[in-house]
């Protein structure tokens, strides 16, 4: 689903911003190279309030955001997807895949004062294959962590997980002190609320329902950095007030498309104000209507392709996403350039094809010109799937089918679609990870049709073939047959659509333009901002 | 005074008991009716999940837990004072409500007693000169802004104030990290504090001028007052001593109950502005599956009624002699 | 009695009773039309997204993001908040009217209980009520109407409860009862009617706060999106109160009109029915 995880492969956003046609694409940030400046406060707006600062069990979006400033990772990703050495300087892997070696980094203290260690890095990794929510599928594999010295860990696994290398960044895989959390439950842990990390900065304060203080690590392994003193963050729940806050400068940045599309235009006109779109390609996001494939209705070919035909995806990107992103054609993101293809069948905007199919489905139009009615569940997150949905009702009684919008919270959505299974189609957005192993495949496999789990194979689509090019390509070692697994892959599903892709979405942060090297990596303002720096 | 009132005291305390009871086992099935848990909206919000980790969540808030064996361990925590563990925050439900109750309190107090000063002074106003024109103009202008959708009123305020003359910030309570102290915090709080209060405040104002209106008009009619017209009293000493103490009775009862319904119902305000307080943690709790928290606030929310109504009926005493402790 | 004809005299008389009217029956007339003015689904795409008021002679007020006509919206929208307001206020009127006067009428221990119940869901912040029941039924036209009107009648009740009590004594009464009078007759037929005055001006207040109340839900995004109230336009338009702020400033003008008609009728009902608090 939803936010805010992680992806690897990205393309320059440069045909996104063609696709957006707007000039407000055009990263302020890309100017002459100045000299970074020391010292400031930068006010940091996340929605909605985390539920924590370390992502161990807990990856809520805003947790995953702000956890790196604190708690590091072993690599980060530059923007064009190379290893960027964090507490990890480099690595091998030995001839059959099944033995990674790390080389840490010496001299990296925690924020307590106790040295950082191999067994820091064994605990964690250990920890977060039982612990975290993507854990147990990104290390799945991973048998045992041998520390054969205090700065060098080796990684034994029962198969190769080519993707592992892909999932290391600290929002996904966080490092953390093995003196705090061993022998502790790891959930409810104390330090998940006040964590001791190795990052730029320390955790200082945090009041509920306003603020957080992180100040700046004097002691951080990267000399002379961070820049800034401070970081302050805010919680501010209403959308238009977020705007209004960017607007009037009494935040500096925020990410994850922090106010509604529709401001965007407007906010771009703000001489102080810059939009960033890269920085997103480690969690790219897609819109997409799920059928629930157990509907007599939606269980038929036919039917599904007459929704494909009938719903001009265009226009969703036009009005619901005011054109950030670009319409999507498969399972697979645009922004995951070494795995995505646009060779796929597509079922173009026709709504008199979708009539006929309806028509030999058996499905004719009764007295009121209605075939068959279903309801139709948004996904309860921002205004864009309740708007897609109002969108999706009209197109679709264009061709004869009734639908009924219903409205819940998150909660209710939750339970209705994947416990209960009381549901026809929904429309919500699912985010691609950093590898289609671990993004991609959970919604197509049907070993992961598991009632009851959030994001799971919410439409119960099976398909044999399917399974096994997933299944292959979770251990394929030569990257490129792996590639065209997934092309194989994205062909199938195009042509089922168990699920309609709809739009490969643009998501975009908004900074002050007195913020400099907030995106550096391909994980943007969800890194360390060791480097980032305010001028006035 | 304190002796006539003590049995009075005890009596309320012993009848809101069965109240509190009520609240409490009714809120706390109807909010278990609801559909999905927790450890749902959290395996949400985190974009992922494993059946291993949502059972591991469920035992871990003790949502695995028939509902009966739930309730009887809520209650009991009750009774040691222990209003359990938030979902949401892992912390403690009394750290999370008693972190946001000086806000909720500092912003409700702000807006009635200015609600009640403004609301009073046009009700004064009105009562004064009842029939002209001035009494219909300015009861049509509060009529106006109690007919204004609250949220609209508030982002209107912050579009003019904040974004257009920028004079006033436009959320939080207080310039974060702000290292001042005394008076300079103070006034800082302050510019946080008008906008929100204000907001709130309008809505009320035009009860109060109502009701200030309605029963000043009624004093005026008693034989007290008419005697002491006769006696040809200052018409103004009339007004002020006489009319506007007894009629302020039924006025301060009416902010009592406002007041104690506030504590959780300034839900759009507090959203609106981000004003860190009780109502908008009662709406984030509601979404999050986070009920202790939600039971928490509910039982404050009518401890407090219950202690404004005792409270009230002292300020009456006072207000009005003649008002009979019963 | 003879004091009708004067009260009725005194209401019109009232210019503010006049203006209440006055808006009260454009807006009746707009849900009254709407289906002749507007047929066909409200919430049809039919436009150019954006279209600013004016700018298109055939779309009035614009068109929304969906490119949706506002002035069929608000049309329809006047049907649905109107229905709103009036179902409400009845269902709170019922219960309120039904706790207040049986508790009013039999005291004792019945009448404890029900003071209680009434209480203890007084006690509840009502707005924050609603939001959970709202939240845990769904949203839909039906929840919401319903729970309006379950978080409102303890004020109803109090009221209708108070003039039990005070009416229950009194001759017409006593002598209705020793004439042997079923004790349903006695409460709605002698002493409601006599207990309507104040419960009249009451009800205009919640039919205003039923609208606003709804306004608000749909501003928090717990609206029914299948109908189209004038808070559900406003929710909708919120997201460009900046940049299309005609799509929530329609909408929220036409609340505020109306709520202001329902409480000048009231304010002018009330001051009709007691003559010394007026001129």
């Amino acid at each position: 689903m939803v936010l805010r995880m992680p992806s690897l492969s990205r393309r320059a956003f440069g045909a996104f911003g063609a696709a957006a046609g707007s000039a407000l694409l055009l990263p302020r940030s890309l100017r002459a190279q100045e000299e970074p400046v020391r010292g400031g406060t930068l006010r940091f707006l996340v929605d909605p309030e985390p539920t924590g600062l370390v992502p161990l069990s807990d990856t809520t979006g805003a947790n995953v955001m702000l956890s790196c400033k604190i708690t590091e990772g072993l690599y980060g990703y530059n923007l064009d997807f190379s290893l960027r050495p964090q507490l990890a300087l480099s690595h091998t892997l030995s001839p059959d895949g099944k033995e990674l070696t790390f080389k840490l980094r010496e001299g990296v203290k925690w924020h307590d004062g106790q040295p950082f260690t191999s067994a820091d890095v064994a605990f964690s990794l250990m920890t977060l294959k039982t612990s975290h929510p993507r854990g147990r599928a990104t290390y799945a594999n991973l048998e045992e962590v041998q520390t054969s010295d205090a700065h060098t860990v080796v990684l034994k696994m029962k198969a190769p997980a080519p993707y592992l290398l892909n999932a290391l960044a600290g929002q996904e895989s966080p490092i953390v002190p093995k003196h705090i959390y061993d022998g502790s439950d790891i959930a409810t842990n104390p330090h998940n609320h006040a964590p001791i990390g190795t990052g730029p900065f320390k955790f200082k304060e945090w009041q509920r329902g306003s603020h957080m203080i992180f100040e700046r690590n004097e002691e951080y392994w990267d000399a002379g950095k961070p820049y800034l003193d401070r970081i302050i963050v805010r919680f501010i729940p209403d959308a238009a007030a977020r705007s209004i806050a960017f607007e009037t400068g009494e935040v500096d940045v925020g990410g994850d498309y922090p106010i509604p599309y529709s401001d965007l235009e407007r906010l771009s006109q703000v001489p102080t104000l810059g939009i960033e779109t890269r920085g997103y390609g480690y969690g790219p996001n897609i819109s997409a209507i799920e059928f629930n494939l157990d509907n007599p209705y939606f269980a038929k070919p036919e039917v599904r392709q007459a929704v494909a035909h009938a719903v001009n995806k265009e226009i969703l990107l036009q009005n619901v996403y005011y054109g950030f992103g670009e319409v999507a054609t498969g399972p697979i993101h645009q922004a995951h350039t070494q795995f995505y293809t646009p060779d796929v069948h597509q079922y173009e905007f026709d709504p008199e094809r979708a009539n006929q199919l309806l028509d030999q489905a058996g499905l004719p139009r009764n007295g009121d010109g209605v075939r068959f009615a279903v309801s139709h569940d948004p996904l309860p997150i921002g205004n864009q799937h309740i708007q897609s949905g109002e969108y999706i009702r009209q197109a679709l009684a264009q061709v004869g089918i009734q639908v009924t919008l219903r409205n819940q919270d998150m909660a209710t959505y939750i339970k209705r679609v994947y416990a209960d299974r009381d549901f026809d189609f929904v429309n919500n957005t699912m985010t691609n990870s950093p590898d289609p192993t671990l993004g991609v495949q959970r919604f197509y496999w049907s070993k992961n049709f598991k009632p009851g789990v959030p994001f799971s194979n919410g439409s119960h689509y099976s398909n044999p073939e399917v399974d096994r090019l997933l299944e292959a390509a979770q251990i394929e070692q030569d990257p490129a047959k792996r590639v065209q697994l997934f092309h194989d892959f994205q062909k199938i599903v195009a042509v089922d659509i168990p699920t309609l892709n709809t739009i490969a979405i643009q998501t975009f942060t908004i900074h002050s333009v007195n913020l400099k090297n907030h995106t550096l990596t391909a994980d943007g303002i969800h890194a360390n901002l060791a480097e980032a720096y305010l001028v006035s | 005074m304190s002796l006539r009132l003590l049995p009075v005291f005890v009596r309320a305390l012993v009848r809101s008991l069965p109240t509190v009871a009520i609240i409490v086992v009714f809120n706390f099935f109807l909010l278990n009716m609801a559909p999905g848990d927790a450890a749902d909206v959290l395996a949400a919000e985190s974009g992922a999940a494993t059946a291993e980790t949502m059972a591991a969540t469920r035992a871990r808030l003790g949502l695995d837990l028939p509902l009966l064996d739930q309730f009887l361990n809520y209650v009991s925590g009750l009774l040691r004072l222990d209003l359990g563990f938030s979902a949401k925050f892992g912390v403690p439900v009394l750290e999370v409500i008693l972190d946001r109750l000086p806000n909720t309190l500092l912003l409700m107090v702000t807006a009635l007693v200015f609600a009640l000063l403004v609301g009073i002074l046009a009700g004064f106003l009105m009562a004064l000169r009842a029939g002209s024109l001035l009494d219909r103009a300015i009861s049509v202008v509060a009529l106006f802004f109690y007919s204004i959708p609250s949220f609209w009123g508030a982002l209107m305020l912050i579009v003019i104030f904040s974004v257009q003359l920028g004079w006033l910030p436009s959320s939080g309570y207080q310039t974060i990290g702000f290292e001042g102290s005394g008076l300079e915090l103070a006034l800082d709080m302050a510019r946080y504090l008008v906008l929100p209060a204000l907001s709130l405040s309008l809505f009320f104002i035009a009860i109060y001028a109502r009701l200030t209106r309605a029963s000043m008009l009624e004093v005026y009619g008693q034989d007290y007052v008419r005697t002491a017209v006769a006696k040809g009293l200052p018409p103004g000493r009339i007004a002020l001593r006489h009319v506007l103490r007894n009629a302020l009775v039924p006025v301060t009862t009416v902010a009592g109950i406002h007041f104690g319904i506030l504590l959780g119902g300034a839900i759009v305000t507090e959203t609106v502005f981000a004003w860190p307080g009780l109502g908008s943690l009662a709406f984030q709790a509601v979404f999050a599956r986070d009920f202790a928290v939600l039971l928490g606030i509910l039982l404050l929310s009518s401890v407090l009624v219950i202690a404004i109504n005792i409270a009230t009926d002292l300020l009456h005493a006072w207000l009005d002699p003649r008002v009979e402790v019963s | 009695m003879g004091t009708d004809g004067r009260a009725l005299r005194r209401f019109l008389r009232n210019p503010s009773a006049w203006l209440g009217l006055l808006v009260m029956a454009a807006v009746l007339l707009m849900a009254a039309t709407a289906g002749l003015f507007y047929p066909g689904d409200p919430q049809g795409m039919v436009a150019k997204p954006y279209l600013w008021p004016g700018q298109d002679p055939a779309f009035p007020l614009g068109t929304d993001n969906l490119g949706r006509d506002v002035t069929a919206g608000v049309f329809h929208g006047a049907r649905v908040s109107l229905w709103i307001g009036v179902v409400s206020a009845a269902i709170c009127l019922t219960i309120g009217t039904l706790v207040g006067a049986i508790g009013g009428y039999f005291g004792g221990w019945t009448d404890d209980l029900l003071t209680r119940l009434t209480e203890a869901v007084q006690t509840m912040p009502s707005f924050l009520f609603l939001i959970v029941l709202v939240a845990i039924f769904q949203p839909t036209l039906a929840t919401i109407t319903l729970g309006i009107g379950l978080v409102s009648w303890p004020t109803v009740a109090r009221l209708v409860r108070a003039e039990f009590r005070r009416l229950r004594g009194q001759d017409f009464v006593l002598a209705a009862r020793s004439l042997g009078f079923p004790h349903w007759r006695i409460i709605f037929q002698e002493i409601l009617p006599n207990a309507l005055p104040p419960l009249i001006v009451t009800t205009s207040v919640i039919v205003a706060s039923a609208i606003l109340t709804e306004s608000a839900l749909a501003f928090l995004g717990l609206g029914d999106p299948n109908v189209l109230s004038w808070g559900m336009m406003i929710g909708n338009g919120r997201a460009v109160i900046r940049t299309a702020w005609y799509l929530s400033a329609v909408p929220g003008a036409l609340i505020v009109l109306t709520v202001l008609a329902v409480n000048l009728l009231g304010e002018a009902l009330n001051d009709a029915a007691n003559p010394r608090l007026g001129n």
